[in-house]
């Protein structure tokens, strides 16, 4: 099992705390981090991003990137507006942001480049969540709409013109403000669930478009997370404590007061601001107003190990597995080979979409599918692999040789087993024409 | 040789035994002995005259005293007399005995559809009589009401269904139009029948209408016809409600459950919308042969006819027939018929133009109508009723927001503005006024949503603001009278708050809907009280939406969330959605702290006596609402940013607030909130240390009197908590600035020489009037103070201000003979250490024991209190 990694970052400058989960050590901490909730991803495991909290007045926003082995910034981004949350997909190839003004910011990590920006919400949006397989991109807005968009359509410039929305579906039921969503596994047949200020939390299907369940909450909940199993989820309201929502659970034998509402655990005083689920270690993590990340194990209700993040409340909380680079055995490596690689880390996103290099064909990319070897694969771009495959296709290299000396070798054997099947075949003929022969001999002389 | 001697043994033996006996010829054999006598004898028996009554007995007859058997023999006989008396004769008996119909159900009808083709006009109808008046009542409101299955009456009607087609395709014209007129019925009574023979069914409508030369002679049994063809038609769902039947098969389902395998019912409709293709053309032929008549002269059967054919048509939702519009309208003859026929033409062409592409010259013949229709309401019709019209407008008015994406140039101007003057000049509850709404949100938001840009052209921009502008008035005129109404126009501004459109100067205009002062102190609430919990949510919703939320609206929410009426839950929901619109940047941070300020002191404790405390009061009171409430607030803001900069803002005008002698609940949330924000070494300015010094000394007298000290009370009982809660807020206060206790302690002092120095903390006072009882509580709440283990530390320090006090109360004692109870210079003797001679006892037994206890208590607090001094001289 592979040990993880607790990440948390404040909506005051507390920096990024990283801890390991099992033996509740402290790592590094990454400085200057003051993240809005939902702004805190990481991309790819290979380095930490984080939207920044502005000023209203700030005209354009920021995005800070870390990577694991220093604790200072590293890369500074300014995009167009202030950027709340921040999503990138689960390889890191693509980095996606939601702005105050509704719109959504789609950045290619490896170049940097602004790839799409589109009006998706009439107000700010709040939150922004990929499926598991990365299809689809669920976004919340602070006009209470929940939208679905499929990439696909998104790229495609034939379908936009021709459809009247971008997006797929347009949940419009919660009167206030969307805090939190989650999608469950499946891809576009999955449920999401999406918590608002209206004190309910909503469970959507993607694949009919339909509101399958509402759950209505004794306080407003600021943050959920599903069961592993998606037989519960949890949801954290600012009443302090972490209710237990029934998906498929049975709740009828629960004589609640609250419909669909197993139970809750509770020792928070305040806000519960944040949640994750660890299905490594199967403990739920909550981070709250006063700047502590509790540990529970979600069987017994009871909590494991307390973390100490910040003064301020806990905006975000991720759950990773522990990246290479953080592994103590190479971290004095790593920080040699950084320093010989220079900077490893892409260059800053742009602000604004480049229409000079919309020529380029639209890069994708799969930067290190494995991240046991982070070290030596670096990011490549679909240029440098075209480049390359040009390269192969005019002077051929070894790898090329070999695959001829395969396929010649392919075809000699089929070649072979040709001539054998004519020879058998020829064998075939000339028997029966012997037969023949010497069958008709007989007759005539029986005759 | 064998066989001769056996022979001649033979015949010897026969010679003895069978003697042959010789017959002689002519005579009959005797019958043998043991014969049965087969012969039946019988005899005819005459009678008279039959008796009726003897051989009927018990069996249900009708008038004429046919029973039911022959009743039903006679339907089929030769004579049309006859039959039609039969058919009577059944009637009388169905109604006189209507059990026999249950039981006999299967037969009557068995033998009664043969009848169903009758070449006689009066027979069918006296059978059609028969079976609405008689017969489906019974059969069907009977079974469903003693819960027999329901498939029971399937069988019945498909009995007569094979029988009704038969005639439907007879020779004679009467008895085809009849049998539309029984199958009519037969849907009436079992709608599903329809669909079960829908294909058939309109199949036989078709061949009837295409033999037109029969409408204008026979335009009573046409409209029969076309009425039963309405009645199918009506029973076809439209595409909405299959969508909506598929909607409540989902919500059933439980999460993850696997698809059921429903069939789908849509699919059956399918054949039938194919079939109805067909059928529109013959309907709008069969209009057209009814022009002419409508021009010369328009009677009444005939319009009938129309209405019929066209609310067929529009069922059907295809067609062309609006050529014909137009002569309508022209004819110009004032008549409420010619406008309902015109709106009703005017529907569907609006249906079916989503279709076609109509010419363009038609389509504003159409248009001018649709404009003159929706001016003239508000002109001058008062001749055809009011509600008539408005129930014909609101038809016509959900195709305007098509209309209007559609059209272009001057039109659009023109509908939109009739619209508007439509909308404006209707009346709040009525049916236009939501069809007006519905088609507002349309126009407004399902467009915008659709193309997803902000290319909006600035004339419909214009319009919508006027829409707009109008709907807070629209909420107030609507007042808690119509609460549907209210939750669409509610719906409304949500979903325009949802998409940014909601003007901040409409805040003025919705102020109303929450409460206005009136002159002088007086509230004058709004709806929004009166509303159902649902309807109060979502206007609290449109709040956040505001882009600034003004301080004259906060004022009139706060005056709500003051009033009594309102339920706890939606004043916690109010603050709840107020400090989320803060947290979003909608109010501006002094507001929203004056605000809260203003929820907690003037919120109306009652009863304002703490104490007693009963059962019954406990239930009435809603002072653990104003904790929660305390509680809420006190924690939105420490949320509500920078502590340090809150409290300044806060510290002015609490102490502004609190100087103000409020009752002491909420004196006491104010203090909470104070602290809630303070830190160890206290912010509190120098100068609001000194006038906070003077109010705390009043209410803590205040508390020490409110609360009085019980004789023998536990650590957990009900006044030690209640004092708890009040005491709290100030022991954390002097725990954070030892100077403010001090000074307290010298208010103290000075208030019971009753000097001059001491009137202004006399004014802060507001329960404990008197010398003598402001003299108890104050040493009572010295008592308190030094039962507290951190104040007590801190009051080691104020030796002099405490020897001051009982200084002072035994001078006063001294001079005047005030009633002061011993207990209390015992007691503070015993803390001041100083040394007075008890000098009267009022209640000598409470006194002793009370003395035993402050000597106890004196004995370990001069210990501790040595130990305290000793470390003091060390540590300088």
């Amino acid at each position: 099992m592979e040990e993880e990694i607790v990440i948390a970052s404040s909506s005051i400058d507390g920096g990024i705390g990283c801890w390991d989960l099992q033996t509740g050590t402290e790592n590094l901490r990454y400085k200057s981090c003051a993240s809005p909730p939902h702004g805190l991803t990481s991309v790819g495991r290979r380095f930490l991003a984080s939207s920044q909290l502005q000023d209203a007045k700030a005209a354009s926003g920021a995005i800070l990137y870390w990577s694991w082995s220093r604790p200072q910034v590293e890369v500074k981004c300014f995009p167009e507006e202030p950027i709340k949350p921040l999503v990138a997909n689960s390889e890191g190839t693509y980095l996606v942001g939601g702005g105050l003004s509704g719109n959504i910011y789609f950045w290619e990590v490896a170049t940097g480049r602004l790839l799409k920006k589109w009006r998706a919400h009439y107000r700010a949006v709040t939150c922004l969540v990929f499926t598991d397989d990365d299809s689809l991109l669920v976004s919340g807005s602070e006009d209470g709409s929940v939208r679905v968009w499929p990439l696909l359509m998104i790229f495609d410039d034939h379908q936009m013109e021709q459809a009247s929305q971008l997006y797929e579906h347009s949940f419009q039921e919660h009167t206030l403000r969307v805090t939190d969503i989650v999608t469950g596994y499946g891809g576009g047949n999955a449920i999401i669930i999406s918590a608002s200020e209206d004190r309910t939390c909503k469970v959507w299907s993607l694949s009919k478009g339909i509101l399958l369940r509402n759950i209505v909450f004794p306080s407003i909940i600021d943050s959920i997370t599903l069961d592993p199993g998606e037989h519960v989820f949890y949801a954290g309201g600012r009443d302090g404590k972490i209710h237990i929502g029934a998906l498929s659970a049975d709740s009828s034998s629960i004589k609640s007061h609250w419909l669909h509402i197993i139970g809750s655990l509770s020792s928070h005083s305040k806000t519960v601001t944040c949640l994750a689920y660890s299905t490594n270690g199967n403990v739920l993590l909550s981070g709250s107003e006063d700047g502590m990340i509790r540990v529970w194990d979600p069987k017994t209700h009871n909590m494991v190990r307390v973390f100490r993040h910040a003064k301020g409340p806990v905006s975000n909380i991720h759950v990773l597995k522990r990246p290479a680079y953080l592994n103590p055995r190479m971290l004095s490596n790593v920080q040699v080979s950084s320093r010989r690689h220079g900077l490893s880390l892409p260059p800053p996103l742009s602000k604004y979409i480049n229409t000079m290099d919309e020529k380029v064909v639209g890069a994708v990319v799969n930067l290190q599918a494995t991240c046991n070897n982070p070290l030596d694969a670096s990011c490549t771009s679909s240029q440098v692999i075209s480049c390359q495959i040009k390269e192969l296709q005019q002077q051929g290299s070894a790898a090329a040789a070999e695959m001829e000396v395969e396929k010649l070798k392919l075809d000699s054997t089929q070649a072979m087993q040709m001539l054998q099947r004519w020879k058998k075949m020829y064998d075939n003929l000339h028997e029966f024409c012997v037969d023949e022969l010497l069958e008709g001999d007989h007759v005539k002389s029986a005759n | 040789m064998a066989k001769s001697k056996g022979s001649s043994k033979k015949q010897q033996k026969r010679g003895i035994d069978f003697k042959k006996i010789k017959r002689k010829m002519g005579r009959k054999l005797p019958p043998p002995k043991n014969t049965t006598n087969t012969e039946i004898k019988s005899k005819a028996i005459v009678l008279p005259e039959q008796s009726v009554a003897s051989e009927k007995a018990g069996l249900a007859v009708s008038k004429k005293g046919l029973t039911l058997k022959e009743l039903l023999q006679h339907t089929s006989h030769h004579n049309a007399k006859v039959r039609k008396d039969a058919l009577m004769g059944m009637k009388d008996l169905f109604l006189k005995y209507p059990e026999e119909l249950k039981l006999h159900r299967y037969a009557v009808i068995e033998k009664l559809r043969e009848r169903i083709s009758d070449d006689d006009k009066t027979v069918r109808e006296n059978l059609y009589q028969l079976l609405k008046s008689v017969i489906f009542p019974v059969i069907f409101y009977k079974q469903s009401k003693s819960c027999l299955l329901l498939d029971n009456q399937g069988p019945v009607i498909s009995l007569m269904m094979a029988y009704i087609f038969n005639a439907m395709t007879h020779l004679a014209i009467d008895v085809r139009l009849m049998a539309f007129k029984f199958f009519d019925l037969a849907v009436q009574y079992h709608p599903p029948s329809f669909f079960s023979y829908a294909e058939k069914i309109l199949q036989n409508y078709e061949d009837i209408l295409w033999k037109n030369q029969f409408y204008l002679e026979d335009k009573g049994k046409l409209k029969n016809a076309l009425a039963g063809l309405v009645r199918c038609l009506v029973l076809l769902p439209s595409s909405k409600e299959v969508n909506l039947l598929e909607k409540n098969v989902h919500e059933q389902k439980i999460l993850h459950a696997f698809e059921p395998d429903v069939p789908i019912v849509s699919a059956e409709y399918s054949v039938i919308i194919k079939k109805l293709k067909d059928i529109v053309p013959v309907l709008v032929n069969c209009f057209q042969d009814f022009l002419p008549i409508v021009h010369d002269s328009l009677d009444a059967q005939s319009f009938d006819c129309m209405l019929s054919i066209l609310r067929s048509i529009d069922l059907a939702k295809l067609l062309s027939v609006f050529p014909l519009c137009p002569t309508h309208r022209l004819s110009g003859k004032d008549d409420d018929r010619y406008v309902i026929l015109n709106i009703a033409i005017t529907e569907i062409f609006m249906h079916l133009s989503e279709w076609i592409c109509p010419p363009a010259d038609l389509f504003e013949k159409f248009l001018a109508f649709v404009e003159y229709v929706l001016l003239e309401k508000s002109c001058s019709y008062v001749r055809s009723g009011k509600t008539v019209r408005e129930k014909q407008i609101s038809t016509l008015i959900p195709f305007i927001p098509k209309l209007v994406s559609r059209v272009l140039g001057n039109w659009k101007h023109r509908l939109l503005l009739a619209f508007t003057k439509t909308f404006q000049d209707c009346s709040p509850e009525s049916s236009v006024k939501l069809a007006c709404l519905a088609a507002i949100e349309e126009m407004i938001i399902s467009r915008k949503d659709l193309l997803c840009t902000d290319v909006s052209d600035s004339e419909l921009f214009d319009y919508q603001i006027t829409w707009i502008r109008e709907l807070p008035t629209l909420l107030v005129l609507l007042g808690d009278k119509h609460p549907s109404s209210s939750q669409v126009v509610l719906h409304l501004l949500l979903r325009l708050g949802q998409h940014s459109l909601l003007y901040d100067e409409m805040q003025c205009l919705l102020k109303e809907f929450y409460s206005t002062y009136q002159d002088e102190g007086n509230i004058c609430y709004g709806p929004f009280l009166r509303f159902a919990r649902d309807s109060q949510e979502l206007s609290i919703c449109c709040l956040y939406y505001f882009s600034q939320l003004d301080s004259n609206l906060l004022k009139s929410i706060a005056s709500c969330c003051l009033s009594h009426e309102l339920d706890s839950f939606m004043l916690f929901r109010i603050i709840e959605v107020l400090h989320s619109a803060y947290k979003a940047g909608h109010i501006q941070i002094s507001d929203q702290i004056s605000f809260f300020i203003t929820l907690v002191s003037r919120f109306k404790v009652f009863p304002e006596n703490i104490f007693p405390a009963t059962e019954s009061n406990m239930k009435t009171s809603n002072r653990g609402t104003f904790k929660s409430l305390t509680n809420v607030v006190c924690s939105c803001l420490s949320q509500m940013g920078d502590n340090s900069i809150v409290f300044v803002i806060l510290e002015k005008v609490i102490l502004e607030q609190i100087s103000l002698k409020p009752p002491l609940d909420n004196s006491c949330a104010m203090l909470r909130m104070l602290i809630a924000l303070d830190t160890k070494p206290t912010r509190l300015s120098e100068r609001s240390i000194c006038s906070l010094s003077d109010v705390l000394s009043a209410y803590l007298i205040d508390v020490a009197h409110c609360v009085p000290e019980d004789g023998d009370e536990g650590a957990g009982s009900i006044h030690e908590q209640t004092r708890c809660y009040y005491l709290l807020p100030c022991f954390f206060l002097f725990d954070r600035s030892h100077k403010l206790l001090n000074l307290v302690l010298n208010v103290m002092g000075s208030s019971i020489n009753g000097s001059s120095a001491s009137l202004l903390s006399g004014y802060h006072i507001r329960y404990a009037k008197g010398n003598s009882s402001r003299i108890n509580a104050t040493v009572s709440v010295l008592l308190w103070m030094q039962r507290d283990a951190k104040v007590q530390q801190i009051l080691y320090s104020f030796k002099e201000e405490i020897d001051h006090i009982s200084r002072s109360i035994c001078s006063l004692q001294s001079s005047e003979e005030i009633n002061v109870s011993n207990k209390f210079i015992t007691s503070v003797e015993g803390y001041g250490y100083c040394g007075y001679s008890i000098s009267q006892s009022i209640n000598r037994g409470e006194l002793e024991r009370l003395h035993n206890k402050v000597a106890d208590n004196c004995e370990i607090r001069t210990q501790e209190r040595r130990t305290a001094l000793m470390v003091n001289e060390e540590l300088p």
